[in-house]
């Protein structure tokens, strides 16, 4: 191995020659970099204007399903103060979503999918309103309807806010269920139980939600989501927390049912509606 | 009164999404090792034929993730992108692809090479296709380093004992490339974190080499 070499060979030659292409490369590099540089700035500033927006739209939607909370009664207009104060918030979120629609265009939609947070948490605002009024679950189709074009409400949005939704049902059920009692059953329907007295039942509004949210329940737990996709993570969370917001309300009603007749005899709902459907 | 058709027309969707993933090639990407001086024309064409057959594979995945919006599958084969990105700049930095080069593109092969060579795009902004990202494009960078910073240590024991200087030199030119760029708290960050380990790995052999007066001086020592 002729690796040692003498000290005094021509080391000044061969070191300046090394220098210079080292900084010739050097600086090619850090042009390239600089270029990299502004490239991933605008990544990052357009991350952040997305973030924030996804944030701001979460706080107003919060703020309207705390509104909707308030509301007493399932199948009839929201009452109009709680309507208006919602009107300006849902502007609010108009706004936010046509303010970052440049930032989310074609190719981007796809890749900053942060704003995805936000829209969830708006579907679940827009789809508890819409249950409210209508007892009936918002489609996917009406929730794209509800923002600005440009904005992409994937499928996967779409459940992960019915899935919130379970949530804020369960509230406000076990609100319902304890703030109207069972009425004891009024009508002519003949019992088998031998005993004469009357068998209580749910008032219908409240019998509603509870099967309502069972049968969202069974429907979510059809659903088969194979291990590879990548909605599994969150998704098994939410059933999770989904299947305890039902099971609450399961037994609240069933303690409603069963330990309400012992309220008070005098007691009764002021709202309440003639008993049409029973909890079998 | 809970509309069974909307449960329905999500499971179609899930099952369509999962076929898609399916379809996506998995590509093995082997990374050509190369040691030894004295072999190193063999294992370069053995890794640049390698890599023209993964280039193919890149083909394939193209065609197949051209139907879909390009950000909701990336991640299923970014890696694999990345680790063959970085196999193409080890045989280049190594001496392999020259043709491949640009004019000026120093050492390596600059993300436009890459692109030209893999026949992909490269950061596109607007357009919604198949390309190789700026990150992705980074990342490799990173693993060469990581890869390089080996060979430094392997090259000595094989007998050569000239090539850690010249992968010093080059790391350390990434390195303060990489210093330049503003990094938030995410992948890249974290791995170009690392490149001071592998530059310093380089640097404690670079020392221990000139220390026993090890390094080459001239030339033409082999």
């Amino acid at each position: 191995m002729g690796t040692k070499r003498s000290w005094e060979g021509q080391p000044v030659g061969l070191h300046v020659k090394s220098e210079m292409n080292t900084s010739e490369s050097a600086n090619s590099i850090l042009s390239i970099f600089e270029n990299f540089r502004s490239e991933l700035d605008e990544h990052h500033d357009r991350r952040e204007r997305i973030i924030k927006t996804s944030r701001d739209i979460t706080a107003l939607s919060k703020k309207i399903i705390f509104a909707l909370q308030r509301v007493r009664a399932t199948n009839a207009p929201i009452p109009p103060k709680i309507a208006k104060e919602n009107q300006t918030r849902l502007e609010q979120i108009t706004t936010l979503f046509t303010n970052i629609v440049p930032d989310l265009q074609g190719i981007n939609a796809w890749r900053y999918r942060s704003i995805s947070s936000g829209i969830q948490e708006y579907i679940e605002a827009i789809a508890f309103e819409h249950y409210l009024r209508t007892q009936t679950l918002i489609t996917h189709g009406e929730v794209c309807a509800r923002v600005p074009t440009g904005i992409l409400v994937t499928e996967e949005d779409y459940l992960l806010g019915l899935f919130d939704l379970t949530g804020e049902m369960m509230r406000f059920a076990v609100l319902a269920l304890s703030s109207g009692n069972a009425s004891t059953s009024t009508s002519t329907e003949t019992q088998t139980a031998e005993t004469t007295k009357q068998l209580p039942h749910l008032s219908a509004s409240q019998a509603g939600i509870v099967f309502d949210l069972r049968a969202m329940r069974a429907s979510f737990e059809e659903l088969t989501v194979p291990r590879k996709h990548n909605m599994l993570r969150d998704l098994l969370k939410k059933v999770e927390v989904m299947q305890n917001s039902v099971e609450k309300v399961e037994r609240a009603a069933y303690g409603i049912l069963v330990r309400g007749s012992e309220r008070p005899s005098g007691w009764t709902p002021d709202l309440s509606v003639p008993v049409e459907v029973g909890v079998e | 009164m809970i509309d069974q058709r909307i449960f329905e027309d999500l499971q179609t969707k899930i099952d369509e999404e999962s076929a898609v993933r399916d379809d996506a090639p998995r590509k093995p990407f082997s990374r050509g090792r190369i040691q030894r001086p004295v072999i190193m024309k063999t294992v370069l064409d053995d890794a640049t034929a390698s890599i023209a057959a993964q280039k193919e594979e890149v083909a394939r995945l193209k065609a197949v993730a051209n139907q879909h919006p390009f950000y909701k599958y990336n991640g299923v084969w970014s890696r694999e992108l990345q680790n063959l990105v970085a196999s193409i700049e080890l045989c280049a930095w190594l001496g392999g692809l020259q043709e491949h080069k640009g004019p000026n593109s120093a050492s390596f092969m600059t993300i436009d090479d890459v692109g030209k060579y893999l026949d992909v795009l490269v950061n596109l902004k607007e357009q919604d296709a198949f390309h190789l990202t700026i990150e992705e494009y980074l990342l490799a960078l990173i693993s060469m380093v990581e890869e390089l910073s080996r060979l430094a240590v392997n090259s000595v024991t094989l007998g050569d004992y000239e090539r850690p200087l010249q992968i010093g030199n080059f790391i350390k030119d990434l390195f303060s490339g990489f210093q330049l760029l503003n990094l938030k708290n995410d992948i890249l960050r974290k791995r170009s974190d690392g490149i001071k380990y592998s530059v310093k790995k380089v640097e404690d052999v670079v020392y221990d080499l000139s220390l026993r007066n090890l390094i080459p001086k001239s030339g033409a020592a082999v």
